[in-house]
């Protein structure tokens, strides 16, 4: 293999990891608005959040790229391929992120909800000391599944297989560890 | 004290409550028995507002809890805000203890006095460590929930409704989840509660300690209170023949 191709797909692999990391950590972002939209007292904002994940999910990536590529100019948003790539994927990752976030919120069992409004815990601490860390370490193996398919999507751009196999191996690994990091103290068998 | 009066609850087309009126005075301690389905959980449920009501009024030290009437007359739910401030006025323990399983022990004791109380970190800290060697515990403090045996858990779960400094603690079948030799480390820990004087509901299949801890039984039937008195009385010169029939039942 040329000296020069070898650089190329460096290259390549770089930029396509920070694409895919911008796109994650803003799709996670994204995907906590909209997960606690699906679980509003309004049924309106339930109803936003289900089109909204309806049509994301249901549109091709492509195709959401497409529309996002010819609609940003008359939005008057002029901005280069990188971030109007790493807009879509937010977009995208968003609704899974979302759908994921949702499922780990519905595993929460109803006496732990019982056991904190008991203490009479207000929303954010609510939030902060039961929702997250127990969403959390319900989801994370689906939540890396959707990190490694976004890094995935890169290949459609034509980036290195071989690095992007590395890469996802990498993300892969990193979620094993952060399980085994949270993995809840004294539970027998939570280890796959 | 506590008052209720009225107190009406349906499931659906099912009503399992059906006007009941109870006080309980300061220092008292009351125990619920009754057959299973009878509506003695879904009471104290109700008392701590896990199940809304369709009608009646519990009002604690004069202070009416969890509705209020609106400009209309009808009677509304108080801003979750004040449904929390209510609540901390109260300690509730589950069958099925609900620790938080990803919180050591002293955390989940913690975790009210902190968040809900805004009690300093230190406090509230001190605060835990203290409960926790009440009930036993204090070489367990560091301890995740799943790292302990049913009792321990829960009198962590004891500790921790505890911790909210509370007028009335609500316990519900706290040891029919336990291994017949863990049940007695946790009546201990009722016990050694007596002393402190803080209005308790029990609801309970141990008649035997309901007896020995409780200053009146009510007996609960079809959703309505059949009998109550002082142990003497309900438990060994029971009137109601639903009562004979389930005290014959539960000794045999």
């Amino acid at each position: 293999m040329p000296a020069g191709s070898l650089a190329l797909l460096t290259q390549g692999a770089v930029v396509s990891l920070l694409l895919a990391a911008g796109a994650i950590i803003g799709g996670t972002l994204l995907a906590i608005l909209l997960a606690a939209m699906a679980f509003s007292r309004f049924a309106a904002v339930r109803i936003v959040y289900r089109v909204y994940v309806y049509i994301v999910r249901g549109t091709p990536l492509l195709v959401l790229a497409l529309i996002l590529f010819y609609a940003m100019p008359a939005l008057d948003l002029r901005t280069g391929p990188y971030i109007a790539g790493t807009l879509v994927l937010i977009i995208y990752t968003g609704a899974l992120f979302a759908e994921v976030f949702r499922g780990g919120v519905l595993a929460i069992p109803r006496p732990q909800w019982e056991s904190a409004r008991s203490l009479g815990l207000p929303p954010l601490a609510m939030f902060r000391k039961i929702v997250v860390p127990l969403v959390t370490r319900y989801t994370l193996p689906s939540y890396v599944n959707v990190c490694v398919m976004t890094f995935a999507v890169f290949t459609i751009l034509g980036l290195a297989a071989a690095f992007y196999f590395v890469m996802c191996f990498g993300i892969d690994r990193l979620g094993r560890m952060l399980e085994r990091h949270l993995a809840l103290r004294g539970f027998a068998g939570v280890r796959a | 004290m506590i008052a209720i009066r009225g107190l009406q609850k349906s499931f659906g087309a099912v009503q399992v409550l059906h006007g009941i009126d109870l006080d309980i005075a300061d220092g008292e301690v009351v125990a619920l028995i009754g057959r299973s389905g009878c509506g003695k959980t879904t009471l104290l449920r109700c008392i701590n507002f896990l199940e809304e009501y369709e009608a009646g009024e519990i009002c604690l030290d004069g202070e009416p809890l969890w509705y209020r009437p609106g400009s209309d007359g009808a009677r509304r739910r108080v801003p979750e805000a004040e449904a929390r401030r209510m609540r901390q006025q109260m300690g509730i323990v589950f069958q099925q203890y609900n620790l938080f399983p990803h919180m050591t022990v002293l955390d989940n004791v913690v975790l009210g006095p902190r968040f809900s109380q805004a009690v300093s970190a230190p406090e509230a800290e001190a605060l835990g460590r203290r409960l926790l060697a009440r009930v036993g515990l204090e070489g367990k403090m560091a301890a995740y929930p799943a790292q302990l045996s049913g009792g321990q858990q829960q009198r962590v779960a004891i500790a921790r409704a505890l911790a909210m400094r509370p007028k009335v603690l609500l316990f519900d079948e706290i040891t029919s989840a336990l291994d017949p030799e863990l049940v007695g480390e946790v009546e201990d820990v009722i016990r050694s509660l007596l002393s402190d004087r803080i209005m308790m509901v029990l609801v309970t299949h141990a008649v035997g300690f309901a007896r020995e801890v409780a200053h009146r039984i009510a007996y609960i039937a079809d959703g309505a209170i059949a009998e109550l008195g002082p142990p003497s009385e309900v438990l060994d010169r029971p009137k109601d023949p639903g009562l004979k029939e389930f005290l014959r039942r539960v000794r045999a």
